[in-house]
């Protein structure tokens, strides 16, 4: 076992340092350990620490404590206050009862006493002492994290055990803490600078952990552990942590908490983590909460969650995801006219039954299945908008939500266009929904894409318009075909004169753009009138119907027909 | 003559040295010769003649240690008296201790020739 605790293969003469300023007894050890072990000498402990710092391999020390110089009590002082050289195991010799106790208070291994032992004694606690420490090593190097020096995950959970044993009595709190975006740390600032930053962490949390009787654990890259008596609340924890790491490090990385408190010692230690993971990680976008607590709904959302995701694919192969289309009724004529519709999705789930897109577009928009989402309703809408016309001979427009993160795909034109050439359509048939608030965000590059589509010929509706921050100014710089109103000024139209007057303005901007208004949400026949008046173009809502299935929307292209 | 013989005649327990030394005679002759040169003797009777009782206790001890482990029995004895008597380093009467050791010291160092 080398010093830094590698071990050493078991073929390898372990050495050896014999000190004792008395010849005969240095040789008479020397005799007895040649065979087994690769020994030298020392006569002091002067020279003994000299060959201690210069034998980086060493597996032991004999020591003598009556000698010239520096007598074996003041080197032993000196190894022990020394973290690197301790690690070696001393076994003194001696033939006094008295030091046997005393050195072995202040840290050595073993002794021998003088006279010597037969040699088969000497050898065998020799090499239980040597086979004893290199065990302690590996043990020490396996259960702590190299990097934080904290408990691995696999230690830390054996040590939650032993303490749920010795302090049975006592309510205990599981935490879990993270750093939000570690991975953009580690990306923005480099790699070094993430490692001090854990490094960091682990220290002000063993710090808090220390005061509280708990214990700290590695769980994985920016995951740790806590385990302790209970507390109340850990405000305290999360902003001694933040305020620590803001004054180190930059303000804006920020330390979120989980806490499960009074945990239920019937359950797996693991699982108990699993919970207070749970909470920390619906904490992971927040960016004005930093620490929440445990409690069963939340627990129950996120298990919801797990399995949505986890089942997404499965989903997508044997189209659970149903498109179910709402008809645009364009009401500037008499007549209310049928002009198109909006694909709209609903999860068939095998087993949870019919999923509202209100429970899973958020969660597939966080974690960025809703790629995989959208791409696959493109694709069912092209093959509608096909067979209806192949059915009826007319075609009906149809638009299709395109994502933010869409936006970022840079096969996404091409995709679109494969998309027409496939099912024989004209980008003209297709229209495409971005929300206004995709265009501020990063308003060049999305208006730079949306222009590439239109050029093309796609027909671009702005989504839940009102809502976002667009400026009047940059409003008549975007390429769009279409405005259509956020909900919330359809609600709660009737009566109130200010959301009427409101609207009107909206009617203005929309007609010194030059482009219709598309109004959704509409159940009423007093909104589809206040609409009308105002100069809306477009209706969609369940006053018309709601979103149906492909073989329901028939009845209305048939209706149109007539 | 070094023998085990002379040794035992000498009064060592040449079995239990011997076992020190893995059975090894040579070795344990030549450990003994060592012993019997040792500087603590010399040490042990100028520190006791100079009354420095703790240099004289050092090297009482450093040779109780060797003549020990080499089971020079009739060595140990007086050695290891002389030991704990300096061990509370008052004014002690050696005399006769001291004439046993240098004794046995001469018998030994005849011993190894």
């Amino acid at each position: 076992m080398r010093r830094d605790g590698r071990a050493v293969s078991s073929d390898v003469k372990r050495l050896v340092l014999v000190v004792d300023d008395e010849p005969v007894n240095r040789e008479l050890l020397g005799f007895i350990l040649q065979d087994d072990y690769e020994v030298i000498y020392a006569e002091d402990g002067v020279e003994a620490l000299e060959k201690i710092k210069a034998n980086e391999r060493l597996s032991l020390i004999l020591l003598d404590l009556l000698m010239p110089r520096m007598n074996g009590f003041e080197l032993l002082k000196i190894i022990e206050d020394d973290d690197e050289l301790k690690r070696i195991p001393v076994i003194v010799l001696t033939s006094e009862k008295k030091a046997e106790v005393e050195t072995l208070n202040m840290g050595a291994s073993d002794f021998i006493t003088k006279p010597y032992e037969l040699p088969e004694v000497i050898l065998a606690r020799i090499r239980r002492i040597i086979e004893l420490n290199e065990d302690t090593y590996i043990i020490k190097n396996t259960e702590h994290d190299k990097l934080t020096n904290l408990f691995n995950r696999e230690f830390f959970i054996n040590y939650v055990g032993q303490m749920d044993v010795y302090h049975s009595d006592q309510e205990m709190d599981a935490l879990v803490c993270n750093i939000n975006n570690f991975h953009l740390v580690n990306e923005i600032y480099g790699r070094e600078f993430g490692d001090n930053l854990l490094k960091r962490l682990a220290e002000l949390l063993q710090e808090w952990a220390i005061k509280n009787d708990g214990i700290v654990g590695r769980a994985e890259s920016d995951t740790f552990f806590i385990y302790n008596r209970h507390c109340d609340n850990y405000d305290d924890l999360q902003k001694y942590v933040s305020q620590n790491i803001a004054k180190t490090y930059a303000s804006n990385i920020n330390v979120r908490f989980g806490v499960y408190q009074n945990v239920d010692r019937t359950i797996e230690i693991e699982q108990r983590f699993d919970k207070a993971k749970s909470v920390a990680s619906a904490l992971r976008n927040n960016f004005t909460k930093f620490i929440d607590y445990y409690s069963e709904p939340l627990h129950e959302k996120e298990l919801l969650e797990q399995r949505l995701i986890s089942d997404v694919n499965v989903a997508l192969e044997e189209k659970q995801f149903i498109v179910y289309y709402q008809p645009k009724y364009n009401i500037k004529g008499d007549e209310p006219k049928l002009c198109s519709a909006e694909a709209l999705i609903r999860w068939k789930h095998p087993e949870l039954g019919m999923i509202s897109p209100g429970v899973f577009i958020p969660l597939f928009e966080e974690n960025g299945l809703i790629q995989k989402l959208d791409r696959y309703v493109w694709r069912e809408v092209a093959e509608q908008i096909r067979r209806w016309r192949d059915e009826f001979g007319i075609v009906i427009p149809v638009s299709v939500n395109v994502s933010r993160v869409d936006m970022y795909d840079p096969e996404l034109v091409s995709r679109f266009v494969n998309l027409m050439k496939d099912n024989d359509l004209s980008p003209h048939d297709y229209i495409l929904e971005v929300t206004e608030s995709a265009y501020t965000e990063d308003s060049k590059q999305i208006i730079g894409i949306v222009e590439n589509l239109r050029k093309l010929g796609f027909r671009i509706e702005m989504d839940d318009f009102g809502s976002g921050y667009s400026s009047l100014n940059m409003l008549s710089e975007l390429p769009i075909d279409a405005l259509k109103l956020d909900m919330a000024f359809v609600r709660n139209l009737v009566g109130h004169d200010k959301k009427i007057h409101l609207l009107e303005l909206i009617m203005g901007i929309a007609s010194f753009l030059s482009v219709p208004v598309v109004a959704e949400g509409v159940e009423s026949i007093d909104q589809v009138d206040i609409l009308k008046d105002v100069g809306c173009d477009i209706i969609q809502g369940y006053y018309f119907s709601r979103p149906v299935s492909p073989e329901d929307f028939a009845k209305f292209i048939r209706s149109e027909e007539n | 003559m070094l023998t085990i013989e002379t040794l035992q005649n000498f009064g060592a327990n040449t079995q239990e040295g011997l076992g020190r030394c893995m059975n090894n005679q040579n070795f344990y002759f030549r450990l003994v010769k060592m012993a019997a040169g040792d500087k603590g003797f010399a040490r042990l009777s100028n520190a006791l003649n100079n009354r420095d009782w703790n240099d004289a206790f050092e090297a009482a001890h450093g040779l109780k240690g060797i003549l020990s482990n080499l089971a020079l029995t009739p060595l140990v004895e007086p050695v290891s008296q002389l030991t704990e008597l300096l061990r509370d380093k008052k004014e002690i009467t050696f005399s006769d201790l001291l004439q046993q050791i240098e004794e046995k010291h001469k018998q030994l160092l005849e011993l190894c020739g």
